[in-house]
C-alpha cells in the first residue's frame, strides 16, 4: 500500500522541497503557470490512460494535437465563431482517434505500428495544409481558453477537473471502462467472453482523440497561433505521465488520479529545474530517470506480491 | 541413495510453501510424488533442480551435501526436469530444441547442423518417438512437445529425471507411451521423480511413493502398499467415499442439435443432440478434434459445412459474441489464458459476461453488481477473501468456479466444458462435478470434454467418442473405459503431427 502511494508522496516531497528551495515557487503566478503548462499534457494523458488500460498505445497524440490546433485556428481565421472553431478542433481529434481505433481493430494491426503511421500522416497533412506556416490571425478572445481565469483560477484547471472527472466516471462506473480493463488485462479472455472487443477498443481511441483535439485547441490558445510543428515529442511525455502514475503497458492497470499525479510530477520537475537554474538538457535526463525509477518500483512491488 | 532431501523449508513472501519437505530417491527407481495443488510438490522438485533455493534443510546428492544456486548447477550434476508447461523454443526445429545451448560446433563456433540432425535422428530412433528432427516445435501438440523435452533431458546424460505432471496434457495412448519411456529410463539405472494428479495411473508405474500435504511429507514408502482411497486420504487428510456421484436425470427438451459440422482437417461431419438436464461426455485422444468441436460451436473457428439448432431454432454462430447471445458458454481448457483476467478482481470477472444485466444506460449499478458478486460467491462456494481479490490469486478450483459463475450470471443454458477438472486438486474436483450436476438439474445441457476416462464414466449420461475428427461411437451409461478406449484408438499413427510444412526444409536443398 505504501508503495502504491509512492507517486503521491513523491509529488508532495517535490512540492515541499521546491517551496523550501525557491522563494518563487509558492507564488500564485508560478503555480498557475505550472497548471497552464501541464494542462495540455494532462488532458492528453487522460485519454492515454484509458488506451493503456485497454492494452493499447497511441504515438500519434502530438501530431493529432497539431492537426486539430491548426484546423481549429484556420476555422477562426476563416471567420467561424470561436465555439464552432473549437468544435472543429475537437472533431479533428475525434476523426484521428476513430481512424486509429478502426485501423487497429479492423485490420488487426498492432497499435504501436498503426499510431506510428498516423503520427506521420497527421503531421504530414498538417504541414501540407499549412504549407509549414503558422496561423496568426486569431481573435484575441480565444486566449481565454488557455490563459484566462475563472473565479481566480486558471480556466484550464476547471477544464482539466471536468475532463478528469468525466474520464474517471467512464473508467470506473461504465461498461466501457470495465470492458477497457477486461480487454487490456486479457484480450483473449475478453473475446471468449463475448465482449464486443472491437467496438470498445475503437471507442477508447476515439475518446482519446477527442481529448487530443481539445488539447490542440488549448495549446493553440496558449501560443495564440496554429503551429503546424506543435506537440512534437508530446507522446513520450504523455505516456510517461501515465506510466509514472501506475499505468502498465501490459494493460489492465492505471487510474485517472495516478495519471494526474504523474503529469504533475513531471510538471514540477520541469518547473523546479527552471527555478533552480538547472539546464533544460539535464531536465530531460532527470525526467527519463524518473520514468525508469517509477516503473522499477512498481515492478518490484508486484514481484513481492506475486 | 541418489538424492536425499531433508527438512526442506521454503517461503514465498508470507506464504509457507514447504515447511518439512522430505524426499529420498534411489537410482533405478520411479518415485511418485503426489499431493493436492499447493501441497508443495513443484516447489520441492524445483529446489532439487536448482530453480529455487531452499530457506532451510539439507540436500544430499550421491553422498555429498549440495546446494544448487541455479538450474545449470543441477544440470551439471545430472539432474534434469521435464516441465509441466513447455519451455521449448517454438520457432525452432525438434533437433535444434534438443541441442539448444549444446549444439555440436564446427570451427569458429558455427553450428554443425548435419551432425545435430543426425544425432537427433538417432535419439528419436532409439526411443521410437513419432518425431522428425526437422519438424518445427510450434506445430507439435502438447504430447509431442513433451517427447522433445524428454529427448533433451536424456541427451544431456542425466542420472535423475524429474517429470512435473507429464501426462496432464496427454491422452491414453500417449500416456502409455510416456510410461514405456519412463520404464526404460529406470532399466538403465536412472532415477525418475514423477509428479502426477492422476492417481489411477500410479499403480502402473511407481516403485515408491512420497505424499505431500500442506508443505510437509506425510507418507513415504512402497507405492504398492496403499490403495487409491488411502492415498487420497493422505493427500486431503479426510475420508472421501466416492470422488463424485451423479444420479442421472431423465433428459428434457432438445437444447442443441448439430448436423454435419465440418472443418477440415479437424472435424468431419459431426452430428449429435444435447438435451436439457444432460451431461454429454466427449472422449478421444489429444488431436481427435474435441477442443476443435467446442471452438467451432462457440464461433471461435469458422466451419465449412454443417447446421446448428439451439432450442429448435436454426442459428449461425460466427463469433463468441453470437454464441453467448444464443445461450452458449465455453469453459475453456486453459482458464488462465482464455477463461478469466487473472490480474483483475474476481468480482469483475464474475460479471464480465453479464454487465448489461447490472448496468443501466451504460452505467454500472454498483450496489446491484455487488449483490450479484456476493450471491454467486456464496452459491458456488468460491473461497476468496473478498470480491476485490485478484482472480489469479485464487486456487485452480476456485478459478474454475469463477468461470462457471460468469456464465451462470449470463443465464447460459448450453455449457461446453473443455477438461473441467484439469489441474484442479481432488477435493475441488468433486465440487466442480457437483456444480455441473446441479447445473444439469436446473435444466442446462452440458457437453463435457475430458481425457480422464474414470471421470467421464462416472459423470456423463452418454459418451461420444471421437477419433480423427469423426464421431466413432455413442455409448450409454455403464460404458467401460476399455470400450471408450477401443473406439478412440484403433489407429493413432501420425496423431502427434498436426500437419503443415516441416521446418528446415530449406536446409535440405
Amino acid at each position: 500500500m505504501i508503495q502504491r502511494l509512492l507517486p503521491f508522496f513523491t509529488l508532495i516531497v517535490l512540492f515541499v522541497g521546491l517551496s523550501l528551495a525557491s522563494p518563487y515557487f509558492l507564488t500564485y503566478t508560478n503555480l498557475s503557470s505550472v497548471v497552464r503548462q501541464t494542462a495540455v499534457i494532462n488532458t492528453m494523458a487522460l485519454g492515454m490512460t484509458m488506451i493503456i488500460i485497454a492494452g493499447g498505445i497511441d504515438l500519434s497524440v502530438g501530431a493529432v494535437l497539431a492537426f486539430s490546433g491548426l484546423l481549429g485556428t484556420m476555422a477562426m481565421e476563416a471567420g467561424l465563431p470561436i465555439p464552432y472553431a473549437i468544435a472543429v478542433g475537437l472533431l479533428c481529434g475525434l476523426f484521428w482517434g476513430l481512424t486509429n481505433g478502426l485501423l487497429i481493430t479492423q485490420l488487426k494491426i498492432n497499435p504501436f505500428i498503426v499510431t506510428l503511421g498516423t503520427l506521420g500522416i497527421a503531421r504530414g497533412l498538417t504541414l501540407i495544409i499549412s504549407n509549414g506556416l503558422p496561423v496568426h490571425r486569431i481573435p484575441r478572445e480565444f486566449s481565454f481558453l488557455g490563459e484566462g481565469n475563472l473565479l481566480g483560477v486558471p480556466f484550464v484547471l476547471w477544464l482539466l477537473v471536468f475532463c478528469a472527472g468525466l474520464t474517471h466516471l467512464l473508467l470506473e462506473h461504465t461498461r466501457l471502462g470495465r470492458y477497457a480493463f477486461a480487454i487490456g488485462s486479457n484480450p483473449e479472455a475478453a473475446y471468449y467472453t463475448g465482449i464486443p472487443v472491437a467496438f470498445h477498443t475503437t471507442a477508447v481511441y476515439a475518446y482519446s482523440g477527442l481529448l487530443c483535439g481539445l488539447a490542440g485547441m488549448i495549446e493553440a490558445s496558449r501560443l495564440m497561433t496554429g503551429q503546424p510543428t506543435a506537440g512534437q515529442g508530446y507522446e513520450l511525455q504523455v505516456i510517461a505521465a501515465v506510466v509514472i502514475g501506475g499505468g502498465s503497458l501490459r494493460g489492465g492497470e492505471g487510474s485517472v488520479l495516478g495519471t494526474l499525479i504523474g503529469a504533475f510530477i513531471m510538471g514540477l520537475l520541469s518547473n523546479g529545474s527552471d527555478l533552480l537554474g538547472i539546464s533544460p538538457y539535464l531536465q530531460q535526463a532527470i525526467i527519463g530517470a524518473v520514468i525508469i525509477l517509477a516503473v522499477a518500483v512498481d515492478e518490484l512491488r508486484k514481484r513481492k506480491l506475486g | 541413495m541418489l538424492l536425499e532431501m531433508r527438512g526442506i523449508r521454503k517461503r514465498f513472501g508470507g506464504v509457507v510453501a514447504l515447511h518439512d519437505g522430505r524426499l529420498a530417491v534411489e537410482a533405478g527407481e520411479v518415485h511418485l510424488l503426489v499431493g493436492e495443488n499447493g501441497a508443495g510438490k513443484s516447489t520441492l522438485v524445483k529446489i532439487a533442480a536448482g530453480m529455487l533455493g531452499a530457506d532451510a534443510g539439507e540436500m544430499i546428492w550421491q553422498g555429498r551435501r549440495v546446494r544448487f544456486q541455479r538450474p545449470a548447477d543441477a544440470a551439471a550434476e545430472g539432474i534434469a526436469m521435464v516441465h509441466q508447461e513447455s519451455l521449448l523454443a517454438p520457432h525452432l526445429s525438434v533437433a535444434e530444441n534438443i541441442f539448444l545451448g549444446r549444439e555440436p560446433r564446427l570451427p569458429l563456433g558455427v553450428v554443425n547442423r548435419r551432425r545435430m540432425r543426425e544425432a537427433a535422428a538417432r535419439l528419436i530412433e532409439e526411443h521410437r518417438f513419432p518425431l522428425k528432427p526437422e519438424w518445427r516445435v510450434e506445430r507439435l501438440n502438447p504430447a509431442g512437445k513433451q517427447l522433445v523435452e524428454i529427448c533433451r533431458a536424456v541427451q544431456h546424460g542425466s542420472s535423475l529425471l524429474i517429470f512435473d505432471e507429464p501426462t496432464s496434457a496427454l491422452s491414453g495412448a500417449e500416456t502409455a507411451e510416456v510410461f514405456r519411456i519412463v520404464r526404460r529410463l529406470r532399466e538403465r539405472g536412472m532415477g525418475v521423480i514423477y509428479i502426477t494428479h492422476r492417481l489411477e495411473e500410479l499403480r502402473h508405474l511407481g516403485d515408491r511413493l512420497t505424499i505431500l500435504r500442506d508443505g510437509a511429507t506425510v507418507y513415504a514408502g512402497p507405492a504398492g502398499e496403499l490403495t487409491t482411497e488411502q492415498i487420497i486420504r493422505h493427500m486431503v487428510g479426510r475420508e472421501l467415499t466416492a470422488i463424485y456421484q451423479r444420479t442421472p436425470q431423465p433428459p428434457g427438451e432438445e437444447l442443441l442439435r448439430v448436423e454435419g459440422l465440418t472443418r477440415k482437417p479437424a472435424l468431419h461431419s459431426v452430428s449429435f443432440v444435447l438435451r436439457a438436464g444432460e451431461i454429454l461426455g466427449l472422449a478421444g485422444l489429444v488431436g481427435a478434434g474435441r477442443t476443435e468441436l467446442c471452438r467451432a460451436l462457440f464461433g471461435l473457428d469458422p466451419v465449412e459445412q454443417g447446421r446448428v439448432w439451439v432450442e429448435g431454432r436454426p442459428v449461425r454462430i460466427r463469433s463468441p459474441r453470437e454464441a453467448v447471445r444464443a445461450g452458449l458458454a465455453l469453459i475453456p481448457e486453459d482458464r488462465q489464458r482464455n477463461g478469466l483476467a487473472p490480474r483483475l478482481p474476481l468480482g469483475w470477472n464474475l460479471t464480465s459476461a453479464a454487465l448489461d444485466l447490472v448496468s443501466r444506460y451504460g452505467f454500472l449499478r454498483a450496489a446491484e453488481e455487488r449483490r450479484q458478486w456476493d450471491d454467486y460467491i456464496r452459491r458456488l462456494r468460491i473461497r476468496a477473501e473478498s470480491p476485490r481479490q485478484l482472480a489469479g490469486r485464487l486456487s485452480g478450483g476456485n478459478q474454475q468456479k469463477v468461470v462457471m459463475a460468469k456464465w451462470l450470471l449470463r443465464r447460459a443454458r448450453i455449457f461446453l466444458f473443455d477438461e473441467p477438472a484439469r489441474g484442479i486438486d481432488v477435493g475441488a474436483k468433486a465440487e466442480v462435478f457437483q456444480l455441473m450436476d446441479e447445473l444439469a438439474r436446473a435444466g442446462a445441457g452440458i457437453l463435457m470434454v475430458s481425457s480422464e476416462l474414470p471421470e467421464l464414466v462416472q459423470v456423463a449420461d452418454r459418451i461420444l467418442v471421437m477419433r480423427q475428427g469423426r464421431l466413432t461411437a455413442e455409448l450409454g451409461r455403464g460404458a467401460t473405459q476399455e470400450e471408450i478406449m477401443r473406439y478412440a484408438t484403433l489407429q493413432t499413427q501420425g496423431a502427434l503431427w498436426q500437419g503443415g510444412e516441416a521446418a528446415g526444409q530449406q536446409e535440405h536443398s
